[in-house]
């Protein structure tokens, strides 16, 4: 019998593994057999699903029936949400992009979800707004700058 | 016949050209950038030269040096594919005064079609209708009222300078006219340094339908039907459809042959499409030309499947001087077709694009299906190029068996390591409007928030179980190697299974 914690957005989950190879789930049983490479038959006595699982670094993506989820093993881990709030709190690229419009200029006063730059990248463009009222304090980018990821780009006061 | 084909592209495009040429019997020489060293296309031609670093300008947008591995390889041709520098006129004058086939138009063609005003006057010479507009020569406030009430309300004020929809003004009414005149004015100065105005007749809620053309060297032009490709995200199209639910076999006609006049005005050759606004839907509706793609399109399997041609065969065909293979009475549609392209950028964190590993990558089988791609699992998606992962095409003999081939496709699609646009797909595929064959344009710029709310929010518990049971991969062993020493094939033995 092994136990594991699940997690999932914001929800911890407790899965257990029964030595008959059955999955519980939220107090429901699962069969999980391996088909292919990543490719399971899930079924729990009436329904079954195909999932597609692989596993990158700790987590797990899961595919069913179109839907997409990337599940952290261990539960309590501050990992995801920490990567939340650096997308939405600081004014930073979420990837390597080029800077196409500077839409604020420093002293300048800004609503909450104002779009203070336009990037781009992978030939599409990526607005970034702010994450809450203020006074532009500094703009640390320039039109045509290649951005790398994570670096503020601009500050409010 | 052409011997030896560069393909001066990358990903699915380059591969669906390499097929069609190992099916002729044509060599085919790739061309990659070093992020793309070991890429689908690469490993499919039968030789490659690397052109240079990841960044497009360095590489695929790379004249001199895409000549260069021309001339190196023996190459005697060249297939741009569409983007890149497909649409660039000196690459096909290059390609033209280097002695090589440049597989497309000419390069005086895509000259003729590169400019918007150019083109318009073309297209209005030779008969095509272009949205009804007048610039006066008169540019006061009064003049411009006039013009605008002789075109007809609601219009759109413009700039003739410049573009990007800066200085456009939507104008419903009589009224509103010297407010948008003066805002225009002002704006069209400050942006471009030139304040002429002119008035055109707003299209509201169009459709775009586009139509293929095909002409050859010898006189002959034909079309190759439309496709709807209303379904798109701030101008990058999502669904492709042919036929459209918007055109009777009258207006389809009509269609056809305003696109041939438009292909033979501009002394076109190859595989071309004309894009049309279409404002309202059947034997009243109007058509208006908005320009000329002059190449391949993305979205061509859309027609391969529904007219049953092979659109690269017939471009390599035409190209080493051959007829068109098909005569306009020989063509004709047959069933349904539709084309989702799948997109690496999440949905839910507004199509944001996305990069990243393909730790799992399936592809759906069955009839009807074609799935055109670029990529492989353990392959990587990059922020180099198009976050376009593959393109999925189904045909079926009605339009809603085909929607449903499309949903179950796409459920069978497997991408795992980034996130893709195939959740936000299935919704749309499944919405009442996409059911009805009721989209325009406009659609997801103005309800695409309430589409995507749409979509569900949590991962059947399902998941959840073979996420466990593959982080315990000792346990799942041990059940499927019981199951298959006692000789019980799985898949039966769960039947008779109950939790």
């Amino acid at each position: 019998m092994t136990s594991i914690t699940l997690r999932v957005g914001a929800r911890d989950v407790a899965a257990r593994l029964d030595s008959n190879g059955h999955v519980h789930v939220d107090g429901r049983g699962y069969r999980v057999t391996a088909v292919s490479p990543g490719i399971y038959l899930v079924a729990d006595g009436g329904q079954r699903w195909r999932v597609a699982v692989a596993e990158a670094g700790g987590a797990r993506w899961v595919a069913v029936d179109g839907q997409v989820a990337v599940i952290e093993l261990g539960g309590a881990s501050s990992r995801s949400s920490g990567r939340r709030s650096g997308h939405a709190g600081a004014m930073a690229a979420p990837m390597p992009a080029t800077v196409v419009k500077i839409l604020v200029a420093p002293g300048q006063e800004i609503a909450e979800g104002a779009t203070v730059l336009v990037l781009e990248a992978m030939k599409m463009e990526l607005p970034i707004r702010a994450p809450r009222a203020g006074v532009v304090k500094a703009v640390r980018c320039a039109q045509g700058e290649l951005v790398q990821p994570g670096v503020s780009l601009v500050e409010l006061e | 016949m052409i011997k030896r084909l560069l393909i001066a592209n990358r990903g699915e495009i380059a591969v669906r050209v390499i097929r069609a040429c190992r099916e002729l019997g044509i060599d085919t020489v790739a061309v990659y950038s070093d992020a793309d060293a070991h890429a689908p296309h690469v490993l499919a031609a039968d030789r490659a030269v690397r052109l240079g670093p990841a960044p497009p300008r360095e590489s695929y947008l790379n004249g001199p040096a895409l000549l260069d591995a021309a001339r190196s390889s023996g190459a005697d041709a060249i297939h741009p594919g569409y983007g890149f520098l497909s649409e660039r006129t000196h690459f096909a004058r290059a390609c033209e005064e280097a002695g090589i086939i440049f597989v497309g138009p000419p390069s005086t063609a895509i000259d003729r079609m590169g400019s918007k005003v150019g083109a318009r006057q073309l297209m209005e010479g030779a008969g095509v209708p272009v949205v009804p507009g007048e610039a006066p020569e008169d540019q006061s406030e009064w003049a411009l009222a006039a013009a605008a009430a002789r075109v007809g309300f609601p219009v759109l004020v413009k700039p003739s300078a410049g573009g990007g929809g800066i200085g456009m003004k939507v104008v419903r009414e009589r009224d509103e006219v010297a407010e948008a005149v003066a805002q225009a004015r002002r704006e069209a100065q400050a942006a471009f340094g030139d304040g002429t105005l002119y008035v055109e007749r707003l299209v509201e809620r169009p459709r775009h339908v586009e139509v293929q053309v095909f002409a050859d060297a010898h006189g002959n032009a034909v079309h190759l039907f439309e496709r709807e490709c209303s379904v798109q995200r701030r101008h990058q199209k999502m669904i492709e459809e042919s036929p459209s639910e918007a055109l009777s076999p009258a207006l389809r006609a009509r269609m056809g042959e305003a696109a041939v006049a438009a292909a033979r005005a501009a002394g076109y050759q190859n595989a071309g499409t004309v894009e049309f606004l279409l404002e309202g839907a059947g034997d009243t509706a109007r058509f208006y030309f908005l320009e000329m793609n002059t190449r391949l399109q993305v979205e061509h399997p859309v027609t391969e499947m529904v007219v049953g041609v092979d659109l690269v065969h017939a471009q390599l065909r035409v190209a080493s001087g051959e007829p068109l293979p098909w005569s306009q009475a020989s063509l004709a549609q047959r069933g349904h077709a539709i084309e989702c392209r799948v997109y690496a950028e999440d949905p839910g964190q507004g199509f944001l694009p996305q990069a990243g590993p393909l730790l799992l990558y399936r592809e759906p089988r069955g009839p009807g299906i074609r799935v055109d791609s670029g990529v492989v699992e353990g392959g990587e998606i990059t922020v180099h190029y198009d976050p376009m992962i593959a393109k999925l095409i189904v045909w079926g003999e009605t339009r809603e068996a085909t929607r449903r081939r499309a949903v179950e496709a796409l459920r069978e699609c497997y991408i795992l390591g980034v996130r893709t646009n195939i959740p936000f797909l299935l919704t749309l595929l499944e919405h009442p409007r996409f059911i009805e064959g009721a989209i325009d344009t406009g659609f997801l710029d103005r309800e695409g928030d309430a589409v995507r709310a749409l979509m569900p929010a949590d991962i059947p518990p399902a998941a959840l179980a073979a996420a466990a049971a593959h982080a315990a991969p000792r346990a799942t062993a041990t059940t499927t190697r019981r199951e298959s020493a006692g000789g019980i094939d799985p898949f039966h033995s769960l039947g008779g299974w109950r939790g």
